[in-house]
């Protein structure tokens, strides 16, 4: 094909994009760490930055919570999200959570949290169900529920976010195996359903996993906007620490800060080490029992549990936005009501005008972000596919890893080296340099969900287009991108919400002179009106949520008469 | 006393320089004229929906009457403007730096000033300025001891005061020993924000300069030798009272809104305030019962005056100069201390008005819970900046490990 | 040993797939089953197998040596099933494949044993450890019936098997696959648009 070689030009322009500033960031913010910052007056290499961080009082306690939070929530979402698969695929339960996904998906982390909060806390709204009658509580118990110092709290949350999203890679990777005609094989040969899935499923399943638990790893081990809502605060996680740091009035901490972010960095590569240390100890000590013959699983009276504990998602996900929902129309609610005593609109009236240019400002860098995205993805899968196609050895698959790195690196780590970058070049709050680093984190999630629909695209459909002496780009234009049209525009919604839900990026590129929806809503997440924060909370939710309803309402108005594109 | 003596000094120096000639500058008529169309970026704390709703008024205002854009960029910590600011500095970003004007006081305003980012002197350029009561409000002059020196402009009083609910507690502790005995009393039923939460500092500020006998250290640079010394009573009381805080100490709110939130859910029962409008408002806002009410401290809490300053970089400084002169008006500084508004203290000093200005001040209601001038009792000057980084080190060695 | 259908009929909600089919099965032939594409043949090994998807239901009974199927759980049927694709697992070799229908307890040179004389049974000697990815369409096909008999099942269901095979190699792989049965002596039910397949030419319709 001609056009390969234009193709090519495609994982270039998407690996220069990302890896350069990325590295130059990672450099820009490690010098520090080692004492040279010209900025702050330092230009000689010191370890004393080292020093400060290694001797700070709240780092043992700041580095144990972040651990905790960031080791404990990613394996506990790998775990849970993989035995609800092997526990309800294939009953009726889960066409429910395939439906249910995309909302599960598109409430944004810090909406949901703040949610959370409210409902956890022991004047919250579970309290505030038993009160006073079962609890005879008249004020809410000095318990300690959410923002524990043991970060037991914010490693829920996580799990509770992170389980459907790996619940929705487990569903894109299901895509490409045969699952029904496997279990129906394992079966036939007496095996139970979860040993098929331990045995012959989760192997297939994993590889295509594992990048998605190892972004899921790298962002609970770094994340700042949910650890400030719900984290601990006696001391606070170690990225926390990092983000003030980098905000102190004296600029010297910003070393200390940097040294810190380095330190994250190292910590969150050693966890990645871990992570695939494990699976290779794991897959060892499996390889034995694989073969084993066993049929019958220890673990098949709890085989009914996978189900409960979606539902269990499912309902604290719907409370949480049901609370928001109730804040944002209360006016008076007081502990122990369980419902407010009196009703307003007014919040939302009185807020809605100073939301419209939030909301305009997400939506602009989402779609831009998204549309960019888009089409460097599909460049990238095309070129792959032909050079697939041709037999051609194609290294760009495995080079192609390059776009996931900013999944892999805490975000903290690098995103002060880019802002020092984009001072330099005098870029700092320009659209362009907030385009571009949504980019960096909508490109990969684009990718993720659209790559493995993408290749299994039976491209016999495009030959006939080309048989027909139609050109290629027609071909692609006429038959490819509609049969497509549903994974490309769910992916468009993924990196739509992930766009959205972009904080830190947001305000270090942005130079606070972008105010989004995600913005507000944290820096109102501090404030005291939970009316308000409700208010904004809500409207971060339905952003996400009306990309998720085009996802799913485009493709079905497009095909409502062609029964074969419904699934 | 020194400090005394320094204020006369200074305010003698402010007097002959106030009657100097003007340097070869724009006449304010060509500072409005050349502000007109520029655009301001106003960074300040954006956590409190009454405060920004009134920072809109004022942009609005300013973009009718003087042509200028006042783009208000929320932050949850200022500090992070001020080593931005710093980097453009060091980047060699003389101009056309991303921040016109700043909400600031304290430390903030201190390495703003040794670094050298702030605008030569510039406030006496604005015709309100001259409405200032300095005289009465020595902390215009002096921000947490370090002099002014016309770098940046008053903006609003501060007083450190408590809210409690009534309906719950009949009689508020009135110093920091009564108030540990209302925590042992009351366990789990007061807390303060975790510093370097500003007003977690200032709690801490506060319990120090009550506690120590002799506070005249405590207003210069801090004695890293004595600092055990001095504020071993501090230690002592803030021990005693963590095991009787909000869930024992073991987690503190990381600000005030979240504490006068806990308040609203009768978690706590006391929470602290700089506004002395503050609980006032909340109830006509529905968000605190209307038994919340408000005291301050015996002998005095600290005070302070909150200002905002223009960096040395600013894209647009004539525009910044005409805002903060309009935030320095009558009417601005008038419905900014309305309780319905803000209820923030002017800086201006009633004396220096026009009979119809100082009416705009004297119809403003004041709320429930909101207390007199009389009420607010003595005010505590702030100690110099330095306390603040070694208390709140010392603070993170002991309680955030 | 003997499969057993006695008037089975598969639905879909309130939708009829087929008529009901009744069906003897004895030990050792196979009896094929007919219909154009659609018309349920896959569905109706899905119900005696056990795996029918959610909204399908059946009546009538299914008895394999007189053990009623209708209500065993799929893993104990013992009814070993052959697609049309391969299916054979990427993930593990040849010998993996094989040995994960071998029943538990066995060492692994009991395994090997097996493994080993299966394969060369089948014109495979050496195969053991070769990946799958590796093989030939008739190896794989091989393969995959070896993998479903090792597994001793009491009746074996065949979905098209040789549907995607060349025309040379789909003869021969009818004969070995017939042969196997044969030799195993348990009953097989065969579904397929293509009379050849049937190994004596007849057949039942299912319409």
């Amino acid at each position: 094909m001609s056009g390969s070689s234009r193709l090519n030009l495609f994982p270039l322009v998407t690996q220069t994009a990302f890896l350069l500033p990325i590295l130059v960031g990672l450099i820009f913010t490690a010098a520090p760490a080692l004492g040279y910052l010209s900025v702050a007056g330092h230009r000689g290499f010191s370890l004393d930055p080292l020093r400060t961080l290694f001797a700070h009082p709240s780092l043992p306690g700041a580095l144990r919570s972040t651990i905790l939070s960031g080791a404990g929530a990613a394996s506990a979402s790998l775990a849970l999200a993989l035995w609800i698969a092997a526990t309800v695929h294939g009953t009726r339960a889960w066409r429910v959570i395939e439906f249910s996904l995309a909302p599960l998906l598109s409430l944004p982390h810090a909406a949901f949290a703040i949610g959370f909060v409210f409902l956890i806390s022991p004047s919250g709204w579970l309290m505030r169900a038993v009160s006073p009658s079962l609890s005879g509580f008249t004020y809410p118990p000095d318990w300690i529920t959410a923002g524990d110092p043991w970060a037991i709290s914010l490693t829920l949350t996580m799990i509770l976010k992170e389980t459907p999203f790996l619940l929705l890679m487990v569903f894109s990777g299901l895509n490409r195996l045969d699952v029904k005609r496997t279990v129906w094989i394992g079966r036939s040969l007496g095996y139970h359903r979860l040993r098929i899935w331990t045995r012959l499923l989760i192997p297939q399943l994993y590889p295509m996993l594992r990048l998605p638990l190892l972004a899921v790893l790298a962002y609970s081990l770094s994340v700042v906007d949910l650890a400030y809502i719900i984290g601990p605060s006696l001391p606070p996680t170690l990225s926390v620490l990092i983000d003030r740091w980098f905000n102190d009035p004296d600029i010297a901490y910003r070393m200390v800060g940097a040294a810190g972010a380095v330190l994250l960095f190292v910590l969150t590569l050693l966890f990645i080490a871990l992570a695939l240390l494990a699976e290779q100890l794991i897959k060892k000590a499996a390889a034995g029992r694989l073969l084993n013959g066993r049929r019958k699983s220890p673990f098949e009276p709890l085989a009914g549990t996978g189900s409960w504990y979606m539902m269990l998602v499912l309902l604290i996900n719907t409370t949480s936005l049901l609370v928001l929902m109730i804040w944002s129309i209360a006016r008076v609610w007081r502990f122990p009501d369980f419902l407010p005593s009196l009703l307003v609109i007014s919040t939302w009236t009185d807020n809605w005008g100073r939301m419209i240019e939030p909301l305009g400002v997400s939506v602009a860098a989402a779609l831009a972000s998204c549309a960019i995205s888009c089409v460097l993805v599909v460049g990238c899968l095309e070129n792959e596919l032909t050079l697939e196609y041709a037999k051609q050895p194609s290294i760009d698959r495995r080079s192609l890893w390059i776009v996931f790195m900013p999944l892999l690196i805490p975000q903290i780590s690098f995103l002060f080296g880019i802002q020092v970058l984009l001072v330099f070049l005098h870029l700092d709050g320009t659209w362009l340099a907030l385009i571009w680093i949504h980019m960096v984190f909508v490109l990969p999630y684009v990718f993720l969900t659209l790559a493995s629909a993408y290749r299994s695209y039976d491209r016999r459909y495009s030959q006939v287009g080309l048989t027909l002496s139609w050109s290629p780009l027609k071909t692609f234009a006429r038959i490819k991108l509609p049969i497509l049209i549903k994974p490309i525009l769910f992916s468009l919604a993924v990196g739509f919400s992930v766009s959205i839900a972009q904080y830190l990026p947001t305000l270090y590129v942005g130079n606070g002179r972008f105010a989004t929806i995600t913005t507000e809503t944290v820096s109102l997440a501090a404030g005291s009106d939970r009316r308000i924060i409700a208010v904004y909370a809500l409207s971060q939710v339905i952003l996400p949520l009306l990309g998720y309803a085009a996802a799913i309402a485009i493709p079905f108005m497009m095909h409502r008469n062609r029964q074969m594109m419904r699934n | 006393m020194p400090a005394v003596l320094r204020i006369v000094f200074v305010a003698i120096f402010f007097v002959i320089f106030q009657t100097a000639p003007s340097r070869a500058e724009d006449t304010w008529q060509e500072i409005v004229a050349t502000a007109q169309g520029q655009t301001v970026y106003f960074n300040g704390w954006g956590g409190s929906e009454v405060i920004n709703e009134y920072i809109r008024w004022a942009s609005a205002e300013a973009k009718t009457r003087y042509g200028i854009a006042v783009k208000h960029v929320k932050v949850s910590d200022i500090g992070d403007v001020v080593s931005r600011i710093l980097a453009e500095k060091r980047a060699g970003r003389t101009s056309g730096g991303s921040v016109d004007l700043l909400w600031i006081n304290g430390e903030n305003f201190q390495a703003m000033k040794t670094n050298g980012l702030l605008l030569p002197p510039y406030t006496q350029r604005f015709p309100n300025f001259q409405l200032v009561d300095f005289e009465n409000k020595p902390s215009t002059r002096y921000d947490f001891t370090v002099e002014v020196d016309n770098q940046e402009s008053p903006w609003g009083m501060a007083q450190l005061v408590f809210i409690y609910d009534s309906g719950v507690v009949a009689d508020p502790p009135q110093s920091i020993p009564e108030l540990l005995d209302f925590c042992k009393r009351n366990s789990g039923r007061f807390t303060y924000p975790a510093p370097p939460d500003f007003y977690g500092t200032t709690f801490i500020k506060q319990a120090l300069l009550e506690l120590t006998a002799d506070r005249e250290p405590l207003y210069r640079p801090v004695d890293l030798e004595r600092f055990q010394d001095i504020t071993r009573p501090l230690w002592d009381f803030l021990d005693e009272l963590h095991p009787y805080l909000w869930r024992s100490g073991r987690l503190q709110p990381k600000s005030a809104p979240e504490m006068k939130r806990l308040l609203g859910d009768r978690e706590i029962f006391i929470s602290l305030s700089f506004n002395p409008a503050e609980a006032s408002n909340a109830i006509t806002t529905g968000e605190l019962p209307d038994t919340v009410r408000t005291y301050v401290h015996r002998d005095g809490t600290i005070g302070n005056t909150h200002f905002v300053a223009i960096p040395f970089n600013a894209s647009a400084p004539e525009a910044a100069m005409v805002f903060a002169n309009f935030l320095l008006s009558p009417e601005a500084q008038a419905r900014k201390s309305d309780p319905t508004v803000w209820g923030d203290p002017t800086v201006l000093s009633m004396a220096k008005l026009s009979i119809e200005e100082r009416r705009l001040f004297e119809n403003l209601p004041r709320g429930i819970a909101t207390l007199t001038a009389e009420q607010l009792g003595t005010v505590i000057l702030e100690p110099h900046p330095s306390w603040v980084s070694a208390v709140e080190k010392e603070w993170l060695n002991r309680y955030a490990r | 040993m003997t499969l057993f259908l006695d008037s089975v009929q598969v639905r879909f909600g309130a939708t009829i797939l087929f008529k009901p089919l009744t069906l003897t099965v004895a030990p050792g032939s196979i009896a094929t089953v007919m219909g154009p594409s659609g018309c349920g043949k896959s569905t109706l090994l899905a119900a005696v197998c056990g795996t029918l998807d959610p909204g399908f239901s059946y009546t009538g009974t299914i008895l394999l040596n007189g053990r009623k199927l209708n209500d065993i759980a799929v893993e104990n049927r013992k009814v070993g099933i052959l697609f049309q694709d391969d299916l054979l697992f990427p993930h593990l070799d040849v010998f993996g494949n094989m040995a994960f229908a071998l029943p538990a307890g066995l060492r692994r040179s009991e395994q090997q044993a097996r493994i080993i004389a299966s394969l060369e049974s089948a014109g495979l000697p050496g195969f053991e450890n070769r990946d799958i990815a590796t093989l030939s369409g008739g190896q794989k096909a091989r393969v995959s019936l070896l993998r479903a008999l090792l597994a001793e099942p009491e009746a074996i269901l065949l979905d098209e098997p040789f549907s995607k095979l060349d025309e040379d190699l789909r003869s021969s792989m009818r004969s070995f696959v017939f042969d196997r049965i044969q030799r195993m002596h348990i009953p097989a039910l065969l579904v397929t648009h293509d009379k050849a397949d049937s190994p004596d030419g007849t057949f039942t319709e299912l319409n």
